[in-house]
């Protein structure tokens, strides 16, 4: 056996057990993910019968708490399952992309992007109905990202300053035409706050499918980024083309964020915290740490949206309330890791 | 025996009393005709204020705007007040347009400049207490007597207008109006006597902290319900968790409960706006499957009503007629 030989029999194992571990690390998020959705279409501000949540999902009768089940939380766990997991995955592309582990996607100003659209929107009377906003959101959120890979795609550095500054012009202009505008600003403070709340009848089939694509080119894209990770020039050397990566996966950090802020609106800490919460498990693999933070990402919008609804006595909170309380200190653990690590 | 000179001073004398008794008198520039008519005092939210007695240069601003225009008061300011231009007829209209404006929506946006310019003998600000503290009163009343009175709970605009008119000295005209109101309030619930009573209602307002996946509940004396509860229709239940101001007479449950809380419902009322068309949030509600399967619902007993936000006793006359439209078929039943 030559040396080259000895060693992939040596790695092969080590491989396949690592797969393995990954593997059963993902089965176990599946199961989780399952559980919590089934419990998260059982809770809410009517309490209905455990029996009858199972008889809305196999044996629908109209009743009113079935509708409650079918016609209202079901299409609102999907949404949790969608952003969540759209969120977590857009966070690890941004993260890997800038490499900066810090980054969530709306420091490339798709958040930002879909603010002032909506901002615009609004004052022009385009936003006041959910596919208005949607579609209008997604506008902004496409041009937001457009712009800055145009002025910023020739490093990850440069990217980030440029989503920077486009997200603090952007933002001041709204602020400006809220200000103004009594009646704009009334519509955006309702969006501005995340919410999975009352969007079960918009049209959110296009914006979940797309989601849906988008994830599934972030994990063709997992092995190129990879080699990104270590740096430009050794991803050249590894024979991956820097640009188009990085290009594919703006596209695709644009898609996953886009879609997510226009139907939710925007949800921080979700894109910053469950890359973190899942890089150890992923062992250094971008594809694993991709899958894994898209489990993990939907399982964690579902928790927060169950505490949005009952939390508090007086009603249900917006969910973006609830990510930012969880945020707060994960970002905080976050920065201290950076740090002890960097040092 | 009377020389030229003191008859001629009589007659200036006599002059000036006949003036001053009759109110002719110029009232200047400077606003000191009405301190010169006497001044009494005013209990307003801000406390025991002393005010002209008859004001002859008004500013007002908020909720006061509306009643003092309707009500004839001698206005020489007002602030913006957007949402109740839809409800305020030509002539209202017309004053509305034509006096300066010298503060904005917002209490924050009040121009003290602009005041102290109109030379105002009163300032009547209607905000609500916790917005008082947005304007700088200390300030105001370096240019003249301020009275806050502010709204509280819905139903209670028919005491703060009516106060509002009394602190600018317009209550005549004020209560001739109160008076055609009431009339045909009484007159309707007349109408509506063999049917309003025997019914439960519920509302879905449009007022407030209304956002997707909720609604808003409004109970007696909200914004509304309190017209037509002068008619005779009542709406039970009561806020489960009391607030101040609108939240102790509605609230925004989530659109889960819609169920439960219509349940008893025989008759659902809903706000729409002053055209007639329907806000999002109350949409949203009628586009629900939820929606459609309340009893009421399906018993086809389900009333638009405009002109819910009415905080003057004209306006109110015109939320009165939006009802009797809205009702009518209820005497068919």
């Amino acid at each position: 056996m030559t040396a080259a030989g000895r060693e992939a029999g040596v790695r092969r194992p080590e491989r396949t057990g690592a797969a393995a571990g990954q593997a059963a690390v993902l089965a176990a998020g599946v199961a989780l993910l399952a559980a919590v959705a089934v419990v998260s279409i059982g809770v809410g501000a009517h309490r209905v019968a455990p029996g009858e949540v199972v008889r809305a999902l196999v044996a629908y009768d109209g009743s009113a708490d079935q509708m409650i089940v079918r016609d209202v939380r079901a299409p609102r766990a999907l949404l949790a399952v969608g952003v969540g997991a759209a969120l977590a995955v857009a966070g690890v592309l941004v993260q890997t992309l800038s490499r900066n582990p810090l980054a969530e996607p709306g420091i490339l100003g798709v958040t930002a992007g879909a603010g002032f659209a909506v901002t615009v929107g609004s004052a022009l009377g385009a936003a006041a109905a959910p596919a208005g906003q949607l579609a209008v959101a997604t506008a902004g959120a496409v041009l937001a990202a457009v712009l800055v890979y145009a002025v910023g795609r020739s490093s990850p550095l440069r990217l980030v300053l440029t989503g920077v500054a486009l997200s603090a012009v952007l933002s001041g202009v709204s602020l400006g035409m809220r200000l103004m505008l009594p009646d704009v600003f009334d519509q955006y403070r309702f969006w501005s706050v995340g919410s999975l709340a009352g969007r079960e009848r918009a049209p959110l089939a296009l914006p979940l499918a797309a989601i849906g694509i988008a994830v599934v080119g972030a994990l063709l894209l997992g092995r190129a980024l990879n080699a990104v990770a270590l740096g430009d020039n050794v991803a050249h050397a590894l024979g991956v083309s820097v640009t188009r990566v990085r290009s594919t996966a703006l596209v695709l950090i644009t898609v996953l964020a886009g879609a997510a802020t226009a139907v939710a609106g925007p949800i921080m800490f979700v894109g910053l915290i469950v890359p973190h919460a899942v890089r150890p498990l992923a062992r250094g693999s971008v594809p694993w740490l991709t899958v894994h933070a898209a489990v993990f990402g939907a399982v964690l919008l579902l928790l927060a949206d169950m505490g949005s609804r009952v939390l508090l006595p007086t009603g249900e909170v917006p969910v973006a309330i609830v990510t930012a309380f969880i945020g707060g200190p994960v970002l905080i653990w976050a920065v201290r890791r950076y740090g002890a690590g960097a040092s | 025996m009377f020389t030229g000179r003191t008859v001629r001073r009589c007659a200036a004398l006599l002059l000036a009393l006949a003036l001053t008794a009759t109110g002719c008198g110029s009232s200047g520039d400077d606003g000191t005709a009405a301190a010169e008519g006497g001044t009494r005092v005013f209990k307003a939210d801000n406390g025991s204020i002393t005010i002209p007695a008859k004001p002859q240069r008004v500013v007002a601003t908020g909720y006061a705007v509306p009643p003092l225009i309707e009500a004839g008061a001698p206005l020489v300011g007002i602030s913006t007040w957007k949402r109740g231009v839809p409800m305020m007829d030509a002539q209202t209209k017309a004053t509305y347009d034509r006096l300066p404006k010298v503060a904005g929506e917002q209490a924050a946006e009040t121009n003290y400049e602009a005041i102290a310019k109109a030379k105002p003998d009163l300032i009547v600000i209607g905000v609500p207490a916790p917005v008082l503290g947005d304007i700088d009163v200390n300030r105001l009343k370096s240019i003249a007597p301020v009275v806050a009175i502010g709204p509280t709970v819905p139903r209670a605009w028919r005491e703060l207008s009516r106060r509002q008119a009394d602190a600018a000295g317009v209550l005549q005209k004020y209560d001739a109006t109160k008076t055609q109101y009431e009339a045909k309030a009484a007159q309707l619930a007349a109408k509506y006597k063999d049917v309003l009573p025997k019914l439960k209602f519920a509302h879905v307002g449009a007022y407030g902290e209304v956002s997707k996946g909720n609604f808003q509940r409004e109970f007696d004396g909200s914004w509304g319900t309190n017209v037509a509860n002068d008619i005779g229709a009542k709406y039970y239940g009561q806020v489960k968790q009391k607030g101040t101001g609108s939240r102790s007479v509605s609230e925004y449950p989530s659109i889960e409960e819609l169920p439960s809380a219509f349940a008893e419902a025989d008759a659902i009322t809903y706000s729409v706006n002053t055209d007639g068309s329907v806000p999002e949030s109350v949409k949203y509600v009628l586009d629900s499957d939820l929606w459609k399967n309340l009893p009421a619902v399906k018993a086809g007993r389900t009333y638009p009503i405009r002109y819910t936000e009415a905080a003057t006793y004209r306006q109110a006359m015109m939320t009165l007629d939006a009802i009797d439209k809205s009702f009518a078929p209820l005497l068919k039943q």
